[in-house]
Parts: C-alpha cells; structure tokens; sequence
C-alpha cells in the first residue's frame, strides 16, 4: 500500500471525460444497474437530516463482494469519488456526493448468509435492513437488538456506529459487530475479525471499519452477534411533571445499577408530537420516560418495581404498562418515529438533530441548559434521547426558505455541541460526523484528528473513497 | 549497552536510579512471561512522570534508537522482549490510582497500576473492575489494554476494550495524544479500539480511564463432570445456544483437573474425564433461574454429576483450582507450552477429540484448562526441553493445534497476543490485503518503526521467506522482494 498521500486529491472534481468513460464502463458491465437518471442520481444525493443535495454522476447496485471491488478498482484508476449507500437514512451528510462520482448502492445485497443459532452470531451482507433481519430471524429465539429510529441497513449502520434505544444494555455496534467484509480504496476485499469470540491478532480492523462512514472502506458484509428473546419482557411508561425531575430518575436510576434495557426521554415538546402522529392515547404532553426491562418472569418485576419507586420519589406518575407485545411494538414504534412526528409539527420545516452524548452525571445540567437556550430563542425543538447512555437529540425545526432561522438553528445546534464536550462528552453520541460536524471533530479530538487523517491517507492514498467527510483533510 | 552520549542524554531527563545499564541491573528485563526468548536490553528506564516519557521518546525518535514499552512482564507471547539496539521503557512506577467516581463508575489509573490493584479500591464503593486475566495479581492495566486481555468473566463482561472509556498515550515523536472520552462513544475513528491490542507498537500508554461495574449481589456456581470430553465440549455449546450467557464458563479436562486436586484440593470428581464450571451473578431471582436453566442443559448434555456451590467459601473452593491450574501443571512437567487459540464455540467438541488424537501422535500430554464459553482454549502442551527432539515436537504440535483453529474459523491468539511468538502464524491468519493494512496502520501512527519493533505484525517479506504468502489472483505479490 502506497504511503505517498496525493495532496491534489483533496479533492477536485474529475473532469467531464474521465466520468464519462468511467460511466461508459460502468453501463457496459452493469447494463441496467448503472443509472444514470436524475431522479435516480437526486434519491442518492442526500440521507435524511438536512437536505443539502449533491448528486453522484451515476448510481451502480453491484450484487457481490466481487463487483464492488471491480467498481472500487475502476474509480482507484480513474481517480474518481465512490460514495457507499445503503437506504439513506443517515442524518448528517454521509451520503451526499460532493464531488460527484460513483454511488455504490448496496441494495440488492440483501442475503441473509447464515445464521449461527448456536453460537448466537449471523453474517448477512450489508443492505439487509435491521426489520429485515429480525423478520428472518423469527422462530430461532434470537434477536438483534441495535435500533436506530429509522430502518436502516446493516452495512450503513456499521459504517456510522449506529446506536439505538437498547444501547443502554446491549452496547452499539461497535460491541456488536464480529467481522466485516470490507473492500479496500485499493479495490481488494479484506476479511476482518471473525466468528470467534475474541482476538488478539492483528490490529483491530473490525473497530476500524466500524463508524468509518465508507472513508476507509465500502463495507460489504457484517458479522453481528445475536441475543436469545428474553423469557418476559415488560414495557411501562411513566410522566413527570417537569425536564428535570425525569432526568434525574434515569442518573438515579443508572447510579443504582438497575439492568433496564431501554429507557428513553421525550420532553413535552416531542411527547406532544408523539401523540399526535401515532395516536397514542391516555397520555399528556409532558415530560415521559419509556422503559423496558429484559429477563426472567421475577427479575422484570423486581427490577420494574425498583424503578417506580424511584420515579414516585421524583414525582413519576404510577406506571402505565404495557406487556402484550403488540402494545409495546406501538409503544417503540412511537418512539422509532419521533423524528417523523417533530418534522410533522409544523409543516414544511426542515430539521437539524444534534447528537449530544454526556456522562450521566451531567445530563441533567445538559439538558437544561440546553431547553433555556431553546426557549431563548423562541424555537420549537423537541428533546429526545437515549438517557440511559447520556445520549440526547434536540430536533431543531426550522424554515427552510429562512436563513435567518436557519442560522439561529445552527448556532444552537453548535453550542450544544460545546456545552457536551465542556461537560467531558462529545459532539456525536450515534449519528457520527458526516459533512456536519468536522469542526466539532476537530474542537474535540484535537491532535488525535492528526492520526485520524494519517490513518485515511494510509488506507486511501487517492482520497477516492467518501471525500469531504469524516476527517477534515487540511488543517484549520 | 547505549552509546555513551545517548546513555548521558536519557539518564539526565530521569531521577536518580532510574536508568539501568548494568547487566545485573537489566538481567530481569531479558524476558516477559515467555521465557523461550530472551535478549539484553541496551538500557531499561523507568519515569515516573508523563513529561520524563516524552523527553525519552522524543531523544530515542531523534537517535533511531528502538523503544519496547513494558508494564508488569506478564505476557505470554513476549510482547516485552527487549531490543538489543534499544531501551526497554517500563511503565512501573506510574502505580497510582489517581481517582474513582462512583457516581460515573469509573477510575481514572496510571498504566502501572495492577488489574487487581483497581478492584481491590474500588470495592469500598461497591464496584470493580470486571476483566480478570489469570495473572490478576500482578499484570498492570496499562499492559492489559496493549494485549486486550480478557479473563474468566469475559464472556459476560467483555474484553478490556469493552471495559475501558479513555486512553492517555504518547506517540514515538513525543506527541501526547487522547483516545475515547468520558461519555459513550467518541466521535471520527475508533482510535480507542485500535490502541487496544496494539501491543506497545502504536503509543506508550500515560493514562486509562477504566469503567467499573457494580458488584452483583450473589454469585454462585456450578460445577459439572462428564464421563466424555467432547459431551462437555457439547454442553458448552448448548448452554449459550439456549441463550445463556453465564458470568463464566470454564473447562478443565482431566489431566488438568487431578493436577490441581493434588495442589488445592478442591474435591473435584477425578473419575470425571471433564469438569466445567459454570458461574451465574446478579440479584438472588436471576441466579435461581439462571442456576436452574443451567442445570437443565448441563442435565440433558449428559452430566454425570452436578455439584451447585452452597455458599461464597465453596464457591471460591471451585474456583480455586481452575485459577491454580497452570502453576499445578508446572508441578506435573518440567515445561509446559501454553496454547492460545479461538474458535467458535460450536467447533470445540471436533477441536478438542483432534488435539487427544495428536498428543497420541505426538507423544506429548496435554492438559486442557480454558475459557470454553469463549471457544478460546489453552492446550497446555507438556514437555521437557531437556529431552532431544520433544521441543521441536511441541512446537510442530502447537502450530498444528492453531493451524486448525484458522481452519475452523476461529483466530490464533485469543487473548496473548502475538508479540514474537506468533509471528509466522500470522502469515497463515491473514492474507497479504490484511497485512497491508496492518501496516499502513503502523505507518501512520509511527512511520519510523522504532516502537516495539519485530513484533505482532510479520512484515510481507517474512511471510513471503516462509512461504505462507497468500497468492491472489495468480498473481505472486511483491514479485521484486527477494525470496529463499
């Protein structure tokens, strides 16, 4: 592997012949799976979060690790972007092709491959989504327990170290993951970690790879560990008269140890919106805690029992509970949702979700401050998150044909992002760092950034893979 | 021996006392826990400070002089085996805890701190720190992050990688860096997993903020014989199959379990031709279940007795031979080699009928005490140097023994590393595209290869003079290296 890092990639545009034949190339090989239609190349311009498009010159749906490494190999030569894609439900830029070129469309490698029931493991390739997974996985026991709101795939999700609302007791991807299949800037397909439990040979690639955002490498395949249906699973939700007071019955809570398995924060801004865009009923627009608790008939009621009490003594309504599973689906699928139901209130908006994650001893402080600011600044922001890991997002909403708002949005998201690493957290709790948050990368990394951007220059001389995102290339 | 200007140059960035260069003095440092390889240092430094390693770095980075990070000398692939041109930087007198945080449950420790050390203050707030390396007693945590150690309650708990939020270090040039952070996940690349593992050749570790975990109100355990090796290795596999994951998993097969009886006497049935140990933690509900759904499993895998621990001092007699089985096994030989492979847990009982049938082969008793709800095994091959021929025999063994642990689909090293033991089988573990990127890894945290040289990744042409160079697509890479 070549080290000599090639400064004029940082990145131009190819020039119009180059894409040219590449596409010719691409449409030769690929027939109907190189597109090139705008509508097409505008559905792969942008993932969720704000629109911001920037299209690829064409889209390519390889079906084998083989053809995305011969896809890889033709842009390496041609010195042309590749920009990896799973269902584009990321929300902070990943997929926007900002110089143009390839977009690997990883759709059609949706296999299952196998499934390890007895030692609790799967390999699948990297566009079977996660409802996808656990859909096939019915009737072995098992599960997969990573859960982003959206219903993303496993390769997009490992590629930005996706988290979800088990994280708390499940861990994200980065404890999850096994193995990867990835193919390299070079074009070759590189096996990482394995079905075996542990490791130590080698350098950890497996993590590498993990959260990588297709800089380093267009992940192709994922080794996942699976977990077995816990025997009785009961969710309960509970109301707080204010910010605070709930937020201090998940440190309470977390301090004591209770192995709850979800438990998530919605303020009564988004609990309103919840209820409106999935028709929950019985409920107030107040400050709610959703949680879910995994385990045997008896730990589940102790463990239920321990965490009422600690939420009466902070002024927590009497838990309302749901056990049959299709109350708790639309319960989580309520939660899933979230993010749809705050865009929902006010039509027409566009919206900026900050990632905010901070030790749990700081949340409450974090979380406060942050809703002062909002209400400052007369905005409408719901607060959601994954309180039991320190994670939080603050949904900004804000008119897309206003810079104004929108640049008032952007300066709250941006002091989030200083109050969580002034509080020893960080800027991107799940989401990752896309185009959005290379400052934030930078404001908090600082020389580790320096290793970070040797370690792409390593692994992607050309700078093909991904460019513009993740590592900001140039100082300052 | 240094020349006699660098000698000058390090030992006035340092206290008194702390530059060794006498051969008395650095005898000790010759080797780690691997005691096949031995080589004099150039001269040993111990700081005690984070400025007085950077001001070391910083000389050796400018003189091309090799530095091997060392913390407690425990490991066993000789991670810490001295460079003969170089200086062995210890890290033990950066021994201080320097706080704990119940309410995050986490501490903040020097590199030389010993794993022990940390759960031993940590349990006056009720928490410990969870992974347990059978050299618990004395291996440092910095060390244990270099070779992500595991332990027996691994399985439940994770590796050290798994336990550890922040890594202080300082790279070849001098440069102080920081990977990880205090909340759940750092932003841009996992340079915090990538640390771990690295074996001393990426950074010399400063600082490690560790998670701690509440103590479980009850631990018990279960100890299981069968009359059938490979019955045990079943039962493993339908344990976890069913969706357990117990707090720890352990297996010990005869020849290991009567060398212990005679050392600890911990009543273990010695007809039994196996003997696992099942551990469940929690709240007394769970343990019931858990303790009862285990039982059922290990019943049904054909155990042919099952003994529950009635209260914590029989649970501490069950475990007490499985953690004094490799000095019991030193008793019994005269040498002992340690294998360190893992493989999916499906695969042990074919695995371990394959290592009886070769030590047949061979010649050579093997005892087999490991992790098994891990799959990572631990033949002790039994042998004595002094024999002509039985090393060579054992080693040929070995490399088998791993050989069919890639084969499986499993790794050479589950938790010591590769250090300069395991070198070559790395060639036959990765491919040359897996190389290379080890490589580049290298290259970018430290392009002058003076950390911790020669170990834990073979260079392309090493694997190439070997022969275990992975040939892709017909094409013989590196075609202009020179070959034997």
């Amino acid at each position: 592997m070549s080290l000599s890092f090639d400064p004029a990639a940082v990145r131009a545009r190819p020039s119009t012949e180059t894409v040219a034949a590449l596409v010719g190339t691409l449409a030769r090989d690929y027939g109907e799976r190189a597109v090139t239609s705008h509508a097409i190349r505008e559905q792969h311009s942008h993932g969720e979060g704000l629109a911001d498009p920037a299209l690829p010159d064409v889209v390519v749906y390889p079906q084998s690790n083989e053809e995305v490494a011969a896809v890889v190999r033709l842009c390496n030569a041609a010195r042309v972007p590749v920009v990896a894609f799973g269902v584009g439900t990321s929300l902070e830029g990943h997929v926007a092709a900002l110089y143009g070129g390839v977009c690997v469309d990883l759709s059609q490698m949706n296999r299952v491959l196998e499934v390890n029931a007895d030692d609790l493991d799967c390999r699948v390739q990297a566009g079977v989504t996660r409802e996808q997974l656990n859909a096939e996985l019915k009737g072995t026991g098992l599960f997969f327990p990573i859960d982003p709101g959206a219903n993303a795939t496993l390769g997009g999700m490992t590629a930005t170290r996706a988290s979800g609302t088990n994280a708390v007791r499940y861990g994200t991807m980065r404890e999850n993951v096994l193995g990867l299949t990835v193919v390299t800037a070079e074009g070759n397909i590189v096996r990482t970690g394995g079905r075996a439990r542990k490791s130590s040979a080698g350098y950890d690639l497996t993590r590498l790879y993990v959260g990588n955002e297709g800089t380093l490498g267009i992940i192709t395949e994922v080794q996942v560990r699976l977990y077995g249906i816990p025997e009785s699973i009961v969710a309960a939700v509970c109301q707080f008269p204010d910010l605070g007071s709930a937020t201090r019955t998940v440190i309470t809570a977390m301090q004591l140890g209770i192995p709850v398995a979800r438990i998530e924060l919605l303020d009564d801004v988004q609990m309103d919106a919840c209820i409106r865009y999935s028709k929950l009923e019985g409920y107030a627009a107040r400050p709610t805690l959703f949680f879910e608790f995994h385990g045997t008939e008896s730990a589940t009621r102790e463990q239920a029992d321990l965490m009422q009490q600690i939420a009466s003594e902070h002024g927590g309504s009497a838990f309302q509970w749901a056990s049959a599973a299709e109350e708790r689906s639309k319960l989580w699928k309520a939660r899933h949702n979230a993010y749809y139901a705050a865009l929902a209130l006010k039509p027409g908006v566009q919206a900026f979700a900050t990632d905010a994650c901070v030790p749990i001893s700081r949340l409450a402080d974090c979380l406060l401050e942050t809703r002062a600011d909002v209400e400052r600044e007369g905005m409408t922001a719901p607060i959601v998150g994954h309180v039991g890991d320190g994670n939080f997002h603050l949904v900004l909403l804000f008119d897309p044909h206003d810079p104004a708002d929108r640049a008032r949005a952007e300066a709250i998201a941006q002091r989030v992002s200083e109050r969580a690493i002034r509080m020893g957290g960080t800027c991107t709790g799940e989401h990752g760092i896309g185009v959005h948050k290379l400052d934030a990368l930078v404001r908090e990394h600082g020389d580790a950034v320096d290793l970070m951007r040797r370690i792409k220059r390593a692994l992607d001389p050309h700078n093909i893979l991904n460019p513009g995102k993740t590592v900001p290339l140039t100082r300052g | 021996m240094l020349d006699a200007a660098l000698a000058s140059r390090l030992s006035a960035v340092l206290p008194p006392a702390a530059f060794l260069d006498a051969p008395e003095a650095t005898r000790p440092y010759e080797c780690d826990g691997l005691t096949l390889f031995r080589e004099r240092p150039g001269a040993v430094l111990l700081p005690q400070t984070e400025a007085q390693v950077v001001a070391i770095l910083k000389i050796c980075h400018e003189a091309r002089v090799p530095v091997v990070p060392r913390g407690a000398g425990t490991g066993l692939s000789g991670g810490a085996l001295p460079h003969a041109d170089g200086v062995v930087l210890s890290l033990a007198r950066f021994n201080r805890i320097l706080s704990i945080d119940p309410l995050a449950r986490t501490a903040v420790v020097q590199p030389g701190v010993r794993n022990l050390a940390i759960s031993e203050a940590a349990a006056a707030y009720g928490l410990y720190y969870a992974p347990d390396p059978s050299s618990q007693i004395a291996c440092s945590i910095g060390g244990n992050v270099a070779e992500n150690s595991g332990g027996v309650h691994c399985l439940k708990y994770g590796l050290t990688v798994h336990n550890v939020r922040r890594v202080r270090g300082v790279l070849v040039t001098g440069d102080i860096v920081e990977f990880g952070n205090d909340a759940l996940d750092a932003p841009g690349y996992d340079l915090l997993a990538l640390v771990h593992g690295s074996e001393g050749l990426l950074a010399v570790i400063t600082e490690i903020t560790v998670k701690l975990c509440p103590k479980p109100p009850l631990a018990q355990c279960v100890l299981a014989a069968f009359d059938d090796v490979e019955k045990a290795g079943a039962a493993v596999a339908a344990i976890i199959g069913a969706g357990i994951v117990p707090a720890g998993l352990e297996m010990m097969d005869q020849r290991a379990t009567r060398a212990v009886e005679d050392f600890v006497h911990a009543g273990y049935p010695l007809a039994a031709a196996a003997v696992l140990l099942v551990e469940s933690d929690g709240t007394p509900e769970e343990v019931a279940h858990e303790i009862a759904e285990v039982s059922r499993v290990l019943t049904s895998a054909g155990a042919t007795e099952i003994r529950i621990s009635k209260d914590e001092r029989q649970r501490l007699l069950f475990w007490s031979g499985r953690k004094a089985a490799f000095p019991a096994v030193g008793r019994i030989s005269p040498d002992y080699y340690c294998i360190d492979g893992t493989i999916p847990r499906a695969a042990l009982p074919l695995v371990l009928r394959k290592i009886e049938a070769w030590s047949a082969e061979y010649g050579l008793a093997c005892a087999n005490v490991f992790h098994a709800g891990d799959g990572n095994l631990h033949p002790l091959i039994l042998f004595d140097a002094n024999r002509a021929g039985e090393a060579e025999r054992t080693i040929a063994f070995g490399d088998r023994i791993l050989a069919l642990c890639i084969e499986v689909g499993g790794t050479i090293t589950g938790e010591h590393g590769v250090g300069v033991e395991k070198l070559t089988s790395m060639c036959a573990q990765f491919g040359q595209d897996e190389l290379a990127c080890f490589l580049a890894i290298k290259s970018a945290f430290d392009p002058s290869g003076l950390l911790n040289p020669g170990k834990a990744v073979p260079t392309l042409a090493r694997c190439a003079e070997i022969g275990g160079m992975h040939v892709h697509h017909g094409a013989l890479p590196h075609a202009d290296l020179p070959r034997f």
